[in-house]
């Protein structure tokens, strides 16, 4: 939020303000809230410009638009060309120059206020046309101070005062604009309606610097109700809605003359990003960024010509079914059914603190107006300006929820301010519809006192504060402090709606004082370990394994395009979907990892790396998997990879061998592979695998895993995958389960083993670990006592001659505890499996 | 494809009924009956042999495409031995892992783990935070209130599908989504005289647009710590502890006032440079200061709504970004390498 400092200043608190800009910002930046840039000068935007009177203006003679000017700088500018009486020679286009007016003269070498932090102009003396014009003379547009560009700016002597409008003052003098604006985060003052207001603003910035400051007594005290003489315009109110439109303020003025605001306002309103418009609009604005407060005006006359009856009537209603309301903003919208709509008793004129409707907008023609100042419940502001997408200034103020004890006050000083501006006068009594607790306006303030001691507030902010100490700092901003005993009796100002706990006015406490005094202790704890948490330090594990096995470890996006899940073949409709994305990758929620890590091989493969396996550790829903506990979406933890080689390296075998050999060294215990059968078919999670290149796969014995294998071929081809690629995704937990069984020690034999070789011929469709089970069980059934026996795989081998058949080499090494064994003694125990496995698989020893 | 040649005709009828039988479709091409259509051309008569031609190459070529069709379509292939630890015939190349020195943890989480070190170190306990969770979680249990304008700070990601208050589900724009679940969790604690401690890393989602500054998946630590007696000095000590830990050297401190609903006070947390010693450097844009996190002390409705006695007990809590912990440290300038898997990005943290 923009601040202008000069615009606080007119209110009197030069003292604020009497620190270098730099160290009051970077007070602000600590103790207010985080500035959004560096403070910005807006005087500097004038260096050199001159106020001059235009002596003489003729016609250019060779240019119909243009006049040749004479102007009086007072003598002021040098290195300029003067003629013998001093005056300076300026071309000049604009309409309205004249000789005899007051205007900014930019002379030679200075540069054009609009032109700054974009494309620089620097003005010189140039001949335009043939006639040599030094410098210019500038439009309220080319000096930055509003986006008129019709005419010169002219400064009327009798607004500036006698002493700022003599030729050859400084430029920057006038107007309040050797200005400081200071950029605010606004998130700082999301529960500070207050400090969407100027005095909101210029009070914290005096209460960190321990200054106490006191609001406007038009502010402060009650206000004094005019007595007006006359009730000329007839008004009729009517809220149906209390609960929401807590306050609401309504007054007539007649005779308005409607014109532009003067330059100091329109100046000011434009310095905090708000466009001048007339001079009743702009008085309504400019009171809303001194408080916060919110205003509106209608045209009376425009209300009355839509009302039914005698004169204007205004009602507070939801709206009807079919509704519609055209904005000032050019849009007609239909609100939502619990929208505030302020109306006639025949139409709609307005969304009730969002924007007003162009029906009865105040415009040159206006006489008579209605003025607005009312309270909106925060929350139906916010819904309803984010279901019609209508947003302003009021909104972003309304919707911090402004106090309700300010809206006469503000109304009666707007109308002053009117009066004198526009020489409107107010007629009729002012209507103030109020559904506030009455005891809220007895006490000044929204919630009953907080009842705090100094110990409370000190033992949370680790401060020694006295009671004085904390009166002060708080009496500094306005709130009002009774103590009593130990106690400390804490009233929080009318405009305050956040006080209402004791964390609340610790917290005011502690930012008044500042932070970086508090004394820095660590917390003190006894020496129990912290255990690490299971999940996190199985993680660790499994990366740290994956990644010394050669795999790269990735990171992707929880959630997917439907186009990657119409390629892999999961049904969307069993993804939660996003119903919110700004993009349209973003649609789902992944249901398992290996869509998302296929999708990235491709890429990959073609930026060069020829052979890679990717992993990823990430969580999966799906409408397949349960509700939790606390009725959310199951989670699953899920380690996925996939390995790939570019299709010229020629890899031998199939790639599942090579994913299956990734997961055995992870999980380094013995691992169960079956075929995915029918029951499991329909899951998301099996649905890019090619079932008679996949399983499976579970702990032995134990609990399931995942899934292991290729690719269905029209998932490769749609993702563009090698022909060698595969991968598998596993439950992590499990996984994790499985590790902590791994590495069983066991004796290592004193005496030295012998290793023999045993090669069956089985029929080729003799799954390899039937046979490797089958083979070890009849060993142990021939196995001597107190050995050893270790069998692994040494080759599977098929004839291209002999297709029904494979052959399956495994080794034995059998070391003995007590004794030397002998070959004779292994080779004996091979024969008898040899023999078993011919009687059960018709195999032959080769 | 009408044929006219009677021993076309018989071929073609012949081979598409077969093509549906075929394990490998592409042998087809090589079938017997095609190759003896072949060598009837070569001893036909040269006037012959034009139209004749034509036809068995035309039919060829239709059985090509058919193949070709039926190859696209295929979710035929050979079914390998799924429990043998190598294929068959692959003596020569048998399955390997990939050398060690390719190999790479991911940078967030590796840092994410050295980060969890210091904690586990300090005493904090830790536990991941949710993908998926609710309206309470995210905001509720967070003293924001229905409509609370300050809900707009934080673009949540919303599903179509809703809970049992019909309420969407939400993906968790902070890890605070954890905060009530910690403090549940870990309440018997104080009953026993110890403190709550935890950390909380884990993923969270802003509904913003990409570039190289912003992203909308991206990694937060959220800490909570609750005992009696806890104030705003210990807060900032323990953050101050734990950075000077991380980067290995003596910093400085300060606090912005801030506002979040679920703190009070609410501080944004800042750090001397630690790459420049505060003389200014491109990762803190020449200020010498680096924004990193938000804290403050957890708001007493937060703390109620765990059940924990405001009167007794006091907490801090704190959440800040790991990615830009991770781009600071190595230099990365661009957000998007993170989620992007490319090679190019994580061979370098081999």
């Amino acid at each position: 939020m923009k601040i202008s400092l000069n615009t606080i200043k007119r209110y009197g608190y030069d003292e604020i303000f009497k620190s270098p800009i730099d160290e009051l910002a970077d007070k602000i930046g600590t103790q207010l809230g985080g500035l959004e840039k560096e403070p910005f000068y807006l005087g500097g935007l004038y260096e050199g410009i001159l106020v001059v009177r235009v002596v003489s203006c003729e016609d250019h003679p060779d240019a119909d638009r243009l006049h040749v000017c004479m102007i009086d700088d007072g003598g002021v500018a040098n290195d300029v060309e003067r003629n013998n009486e001093g005056l300076v020679q300026v071309v000049c286009g604009a309409p309205n120059v004249k000789a005899g007016m007051t205007v900014a003269w930019l002379p030679p070498g200075s540069t054009v206020p609009s032109s700054v932090g974009k494309d620089p102009f620097v003005l010189e003396a140039r001949e335009l046309r043939g006639v040599v014009s030094n410098g210019m003379l500038a439009s309220p547009s080319e000096l930055a101070i509003t986006d008129n560009h019709d005419g010169l700016l002219e400064i009327v002597p009798e607004e500036v005062g006698p002493e700022l409008s003599k030729p050859g003052t400084e430029f920057k003098r006038l107007y309040d604009l050797d200005d400081y604006i200071l950029d605010i985060e606004n998130k700082m003052f999301t529960h500070r309606p207050d400090c969407f207001g100027l005095l909101g603003v210029g009070r914290e910035i005096a209460g960190i610097q321990g200054i106490k400051f006191t609001s406007p007594e038009w502010y402060s005290l009650k206000p004094k109700l005019p007595t007006p003489s006359t009730n000329d315009l007839k008004l009729n109110f009517n809220n149906e809605l209390p609960e929401a439109v807590r306050r609401f303020v309504l007054l007539t003025m007649k005779n308005v003359n409607v014109k532009p605001s003067p330059v100091w306002l329109q100046s000011l309103l434009s310095r905090h990003g708000v466009r001048p418009i007339n001079n009743v609009v702009d008085i309504t604005n400019y009171y809303m960024i001194l408080t916060g407060q919110p205003l509106h005006a209608y045209d009376y006359d425009k209300v009355s010509a839509l009302s039914g009856g005698d004169g204007a009537s205004i009602v507070v209603r939801n709206p009807r079914s079919g509704e519609k309301i055209s904005l000032l903003n050019g849009k007609t919208i239909e609100p939502r059914s619990e929208a505030i709509m302020i109306a006639t008793d025949k139409q709609l004129i307005g969304i009730g603190g969002i924007m007003g409707g162009s029906d009865t907008e105040v415009d040159d023609s206006t006489k008579n107006i209605i003025l607005e100042v009312a309270n909106f419940d925060m929350y139906s502001i916010r819904r309803t300006s984010m279901a019609s997408g209508v947003f302003s200034d009021a909104v972003s103020r309304f919707n911090k929820g402004q106090s309700p004890l300010q809206n006469l006050t503000i109304a009666v000083k707007a109308a002053e301010e009117l009066s004198l501006l526009s020489g409107a006068e107010m007629t009729g009594e002012i209507i103030d519809d109020n559904h506030v607790e009455q005891s809220s306006f007895d006490r000044q303030s929204l919630y009953v006192p907080v009842k705090i001691t100094a110990a409370y507030i000190n033992d949370r902010l680790g401060l020694e504060l006295s009671q004085t100490d904390i009166k002060t700092l708080l009496n500094n901003v306005e709130f009002k402090v009774d103590i009593d005993d130990r106690d400390l009796i804490v009233s929080a100002p009318f405009w305050r709606t956040d006080i209402e706990l004791r964390e609340d006015v610790v917290e005011e406490v502690g930012r008044l004082y500042g932070y970086d005094e508090v004394p820095l202790n660590l917390p003190t704890r006894d020496l129990t370990p912290t255990s690490k948490d299971p999940v996190l330090t199985i993680k660790a594990e499994i990366r740290d394994r994956l990644a010394r096995s050669g795999a790269n470890e990735a990171l992707t996006y929880s959630f997917v395009h439907g186009n990657l899940l119409d390629k892999v073949g999961q049904a969307k409709d069993k993804a939660y979907a996003l119903s919110n994305a700004l993009s349209p990758d973003l649609q789902y929620y992944r249901m398992s990892l290996m869509p998302s890590l296929l999708d990235k091989v491709h890429a990959n493969l073609k930026a060069g790396y020829d052979q890679f396996a990717l992993f990823e550790l990430g969580k999966t829903h799906g409408l397949e998997q349960p509700v939790d506990a606390e009725g959310l979406p199951a989670e699953y933890d899920i380690t996925s990879l996939v390995v790939a080689a570019n299709d010229k390296l020629r890899q031998t075998g199939a790639a599942y061998y090579q994913a299956r050999k990734f997961l055995t060294n992870l999980v380094g215990t013995e691992l169960e592979f079956v075929t995915v059968g029918k029951a499991m078919q329909s899951f998301a999670l099996v649905q890019p695998y090619d079932l008679n290149r996949s399983a499976l796969v579970s702990v032995k014995g134990g609990e399931f895993l995942g899934i292991i294998g290729e690719f269905k071929p029209n998932v490769a081809r749609q993702l563009k995958l090698p022909k060698y690629c595969a991968g598998f995704e596993v439950d992590t937990v499990v996984l994790g389960n499985a590790l902590k069984q791994r590495s069983k020690y066991v004796t290592i034999p004193r005496f030295p083993k012998v290793t023999q070789d045993i090669t069956l011929k089985v029929p080729a469709d003799l799954g390899y670990q039937e046979l490797f089970d089958f083979v070890w069980s009849e060993l142990a059934k021939v196995q001597p006592e107190h050995t050893l026996p270790v069998l692994s795989p040494i080759d599977i081998f098929q004839r291209p001659d002999d297709l029904e058949h494979k052959q399956i080499s495994l080794r034995l090494s059998l070391a003995s505890y007590d004794r030397t064994m002998t070959d004779n003694e292994v080779n004996q125990m091979l024969e008898s499996v040899a023999v078993a496995a011919k009687a059960k698989f018709g195999a032959e020893r080769l | 494809m009408n044929y006219q040649n009677p021993r076309v005709v018989d071929t073609a009828s012949i081979l598409k009924a077969r093509l549906p039988e075929l394990s490998s479709k592409a042998d087809i091409l090589k079938a017997i009956e095609l190759k003896a259509l072949y060598d009837e051309l070569k001893v036909l008569p040269a006037d012959q042999k034009a139209a004749f031609g034509a036809e068995v190459n035309a039919l060829r070529g239709e059985l090509e495409q058919l193949v070709r069709s039926v190859q696209a379509e295929s979710t035929d292939t050979t079914p390998i031995d799924i429990t043998a630890p190598f294929d068959i015939n692959s003596k020569d190349g048998r399955p390997q892992l990939l050398p060690s020195e390719t190999g790479s943890q991911h940078p967030l989480m590796f840092e994410l783990n050295y980060i969890l070190d210091i904690f586990y170190r300090m005493g904090f306990a830790a536990v991941e935070s949710r993908e998926i969770d609710d309206d309470f979680h995210m905001f509720g249990s967070l003293n924001f209130a229905e409509d609370h304008p300050a809900r707009d700070d934080y673009d949540t990601f919303m599903t179509t599908q809703t809970d049992a208050n019909s309420k969407p589900f939400i993906a968790p724009a902070h890890t605070s989504t954890m905060q009530h679940r910690a403090l549940l969790k870990y309440r018997a604690n104080l009953e026993a005289g110890k403190p709550i401690s935890v950390i909380i890393p884990g993923r969270v989602f802003r509904n913003e647009d990409l570039d190289a500054r912003h992203e909308h998946t991206f990694y937060q630590l959220e800490g909570v710590y609750v005992d009696k007696g806890i104030n705003v000095g210990h807060l900032i000590a323990t953050l101050k502890t734990f950075l000077q830990e991380y980067y290995g050297k003596q910093l400085e401190v300060k606090t912005q006032p801030f506002y979040f609903p679920f703190t009070e006070p609410s501080f944004e947390f800042t750090l001397s440079c630690p790459f420049c010693d505060k003389q200014g450097c491109n990762i803190c844009s020449q200020s010498g200061w680096i924004e990193l996190l938000g804290c403050g002390m957890i708001h007493p409705n937060v703390l109620h709504a765990a059940g924990i006695d405001t009167n007794i007990y006091t907490g801090f809590a704190w959440g800040g970004g790991i990615d830009r912990l991770v781009m600071m440290k190595y230099g990365i300038e661009d957000v998007r390498y993170f989620e992007s898997a490319r090679l190019d990005f994580l061979r370098q943290f081999s």
